[in-house]
């Protein structure tokens, strides 16, 4: 045991005097995260809205004036639709109305008016939930009555704040890619150096070495992930925590380890860092891709939903969100402690007999 | 500048990329990451899981209920629970959306009472979650006119007219497909040339250089060039995919999409070259180069958020990173088709040499042919 110590002591001292190593980790698990989660917001807001009156009247401005902050930034007038047309081409105006000639006149008599809208569809959902808002907003504006009301209520995260979840869902990526890449190099920088032999000759058990060489990363990424939990995602967005954190935790050893056992895979198959490099994103795109963060599960092509199964990151991701947001408790989150420990065991022991081969 | 001994330096490195099988993941890196995403974006949400309990049981409710099963956004099921039952199942992320139709609905509405649906999203994912409540939003609009319609009420007389440019049928792959040209063609080439300087360093062959007559322009051709090569290749493969696989319209000039992404092309090597120069270990710049790229090539690409809707800091964090000047070209050739009629890409041409010249100085004057 006290071997087993002292590789672990060896470990975290070689990566403590390493700086910038210490300065690239520290970043990622904070400045990183926050410039992600403070990038984006994903609902329609700031919409950039042109518009052009052919006619006149006050009904066009009145409608106008219900685009306000913070859906919409304040509409732009232009002189002729051509000049419009030129604006939205260059992406400066993400929707643009057109008032023709006839429009208050149509209005007037009741025979019904049409309002032209273009959207840049590039955008595509901002697209469709501006289109929706504006047929909200014309609605109200004619006092139309419709004795039918729909009453949303978003819950967990009632504004649909995308800060959280997106400084949050980088975390978690921050989390894996770290984890593979320390993980993998830590074993791989020894055979580039050439002190595997070394190793290979220490009066130490190899299946000591392995795991305390996992281990020392594994702590490195838990710590890394106290300081973002406790600094970005706490401090600075504000991430409610409804559930238990004691939970989240753990599930974040356990995913730790899985991830810690492919990088061990990766370490066994390549022979330099370059390759490490390579490797890990070869296989991080997917397990973050099939995790179903960034679309729903259900909405994947079938093949990708079976497949999904197998992505730890898809049961980390769920399990962490229905802990942080959802508030669900222990008896709730048992699926994706499963997940998480089964996937863990098995990438955890083919890493390490493949790794194990070696010594 | 000495040609040969440029040849001579750049059939080294080559030979090096291909002994160490980088080479493969050369070409199988950018596909792979463009089959991914392709297929794993998708910002429409279908088969939304919704649950509607119906409390009134009428004619009206069940139409209610067979326009969202009749809509590819939900995969609807009609159950006799409990609203809270129902609100736990959100909990337990068993379902989407939960929508309540209150009892007596139909007897309210005849006697043109107010009648409240409510519906519960589940807010976890931001992003679908406001989304379905444009869905859901969109359905109940659309049955509450008609409804109006059949009981006579004031018809409404503005009726939109809209017009999706670029991508009429609205499809995801044609809005996100070309963005992720932009990342991929930022991280792949990157991640490349991080390790070109380093791995010398780490390896102590730096040495060869520092002692050795070549100078530091030759070093940085010798070594730039042939990365660059094999990844021009991945420009037309990365457009093949788009357009084939796809079936990404383009309606610009290919001319201009080549020009554009090879300069890009140069600005992504430069970044990794620069990396390459400041770190001291391999690690490092590995982790430096995917955190510098893949973050601004995602999130500041105007892929999941279109740059004029951005704000303050966010807003000039996205000028600063060269992805949004490349990638508002490369929407423009794929979707818009504009090429060089239009002013701002002529500039934002001019911005990416700019940005690739002042990069590749600032390599080579932190490049230094000695011991530091």
């Amino acid at each position: 045991m006290r071997s087993f110590w002292t590789v672990m002591a060896k470990e975290f001292l070689s990566f403590l005097r390493s700086w910038g190593l210490v300065a690239v980790v520290l970043y990622s698990f904070t400045l990183d995260v926050y410039i992600a989660g403070q990038g984006i917001e994903v609902k329609p807001r700031n919409v950039r809205v042109g518009y052009v009156i052919e006619g006149g009247g006050v009904l066009p401005q009145k409608i106008l004036s219900h685009l306000h902050a913070p859906e919409f930034q304040k509409p732009k007038w232009f002189a002729s639709q051509k000049e419009l047309q030129k604006a939205i081409f260059n992406k400066e105006i993400l929707v643009g109305l057109i008032f023709g000639h006839d429009f208050e006149k149509n209005i007037d008599s009741h025979k019904g008016a049409k309002l032209d809208v273009l959207l840049d569809a590039t955008a595509a959902s901002q697209a469709y939930i501006t289109l929706v808002y504006l047929q909200n907003t014309l609605l109200r504006l004619e006092n139309i009555h419709i004795p039918l009301k729909l009453k949303i209520h978003k819950l967990f995260n009632q504004n649909a704040d995308s800060h959280m979840f997106i400084s949050f869902a980088e975390m978690l990526s921050v989390i894996t890619m770290i984890g593979i890449i320390l993980t993998a190099a830590v074993f791989v920088k020894e055979k580039e150096d050439g002190t595997w032999d070394i190793m290979l000759l220490m009066p130490v058990d190899s299946r000591l070495v392995i795991l305390a060489k996992a281990a020392s990363q594994i702590a490195i990424v838990m710590g890394g992930i106290l300081i973002c939990v406790g600094f970005v995602l706490l401090g600075v967005f504000h991430v409610p925590i409804n559930g238990s954190f004691l939970a989240f935790m753990l599930l974040s050893l356990l995913y730790a380890f899985t991830i810690a056992g492919i990088g061990l895979f990766i370490a066994a198959a390549s022979h330099t860092i370059m390759e490490v490099a390579q490797l890990s994103v070869l296989i991080m795109m997917p397990l973050i891709f099939l995790s179903g963060a960034w679309t729903p599960i259900y909405s994947m092509h079938p093949i990708l939903q079976k497949l999904s199964v197998i992505s730890p990151l898809r049961y980390y991701i769920e399990g962490s969100e229905s802990i942080f947001f959802r508030g669900t408790g222990w008896s709730d989150l048992y699926p994706y402690f499963m997940g998480v420990s089964v996937l863990g065991i098995l990438t955890f022991w083919y890493g390490y007999r493949k790794i194990g081969r070696l010594f | 500048m000495r040609t040969s001994v440029i040849k001579a330096y750049m059939q080294k490195e080559f030979k090096d990329l291909v002994r160490t099988k980088m080479i493969y993941l050369v070409y199988l890196l950018p596909t792979m990451i463009l089959l991914l995403f392709g297929y794993g974006i998708r910002l429409e949400v279908t088969g939304a899981r919704t649950i509607i309990i119906d409390q009134d049981q009428s004619r009206f409710s069940k139409e209610l209920i067979d326009k969202c099963t009749h809509s590819k956004y939900f995969n609807t099921k009609v159950l006799l629970i409990s609203p809270n039952e129902g609100l736990h199942r959100i909990k337990q992320a068993k379902t989407d959306i939960l929508l309540i139709i209150p009892p007596h609905f139909e007897h309210d509405l005849l006697h043109g009472q107010k009648s409240e649906l409510a519906a519960f999203i589940d807010g976890a994912f931001p992003l679908r979650a406001t989304t379905m409540q444009g869905y859901v939003e969109g359905v109940i609009l659309h049955a509450a006119k008609e409804l109006a319609q059949r009981f006579g009420l004031k018809h409404p007389l503005i009726t939109l007219n809209h017009r999706a440019l670029f991508n009429q049928a609205m499809r995801d792959e044609n809005a996100i497909v070309p963005g992720l040209i932009g990342l991929i063609m930022l991280v792949a080439p990157a991640l490349l040339s991080a390790l070109l300087i380093v791995k010398e360093k780490e390896m102590g062959t730096i040495f060869n250089f520092y002692a050795s007559p070549v100078k530091k322009s030759e070093f940085l051709i010798a070594k730039l060039t042939p990365v660059f090569l094999l990844h021009s290749i991945n420009i037309f493969i990365l457009f093949l995919w788009a357009t084939w696989w796809f079936g990404v319209p383009f309606r610009g000039s290919f001319g201009l999409y080549w020009i554009t992404s090879e300069l890009y092309l140069l600005i992504s090597l430069s970044i990794g070259l620069l990396v390459s120069i400041i770190t001291n270990r391999q690690i490092v710049a590995v982790v430096l180069t995917l955190i510098i790229t893949i973050i601004p090539g995602f999130l500041y690409s105007g892929m999941l958020m279109p740059i004029s809707s951005m704000v303050g800091e966010s807003y000039i964090e996205a000028h600063i990173f060269p992805v949004m000047y490349y990638n508002h070209i490369v929407y423009d050739t794929f979707l818009i088709g504009q090429g060089l009629e239009s002013m701002k890409n002529i500039l934002y041409l001019a911005i990416l040499a700019g940005y690739g010249t002042l990069l590749l100085i600032v390599g080579s004057l932190l490049l230094k042919k000695e011991l530091g």
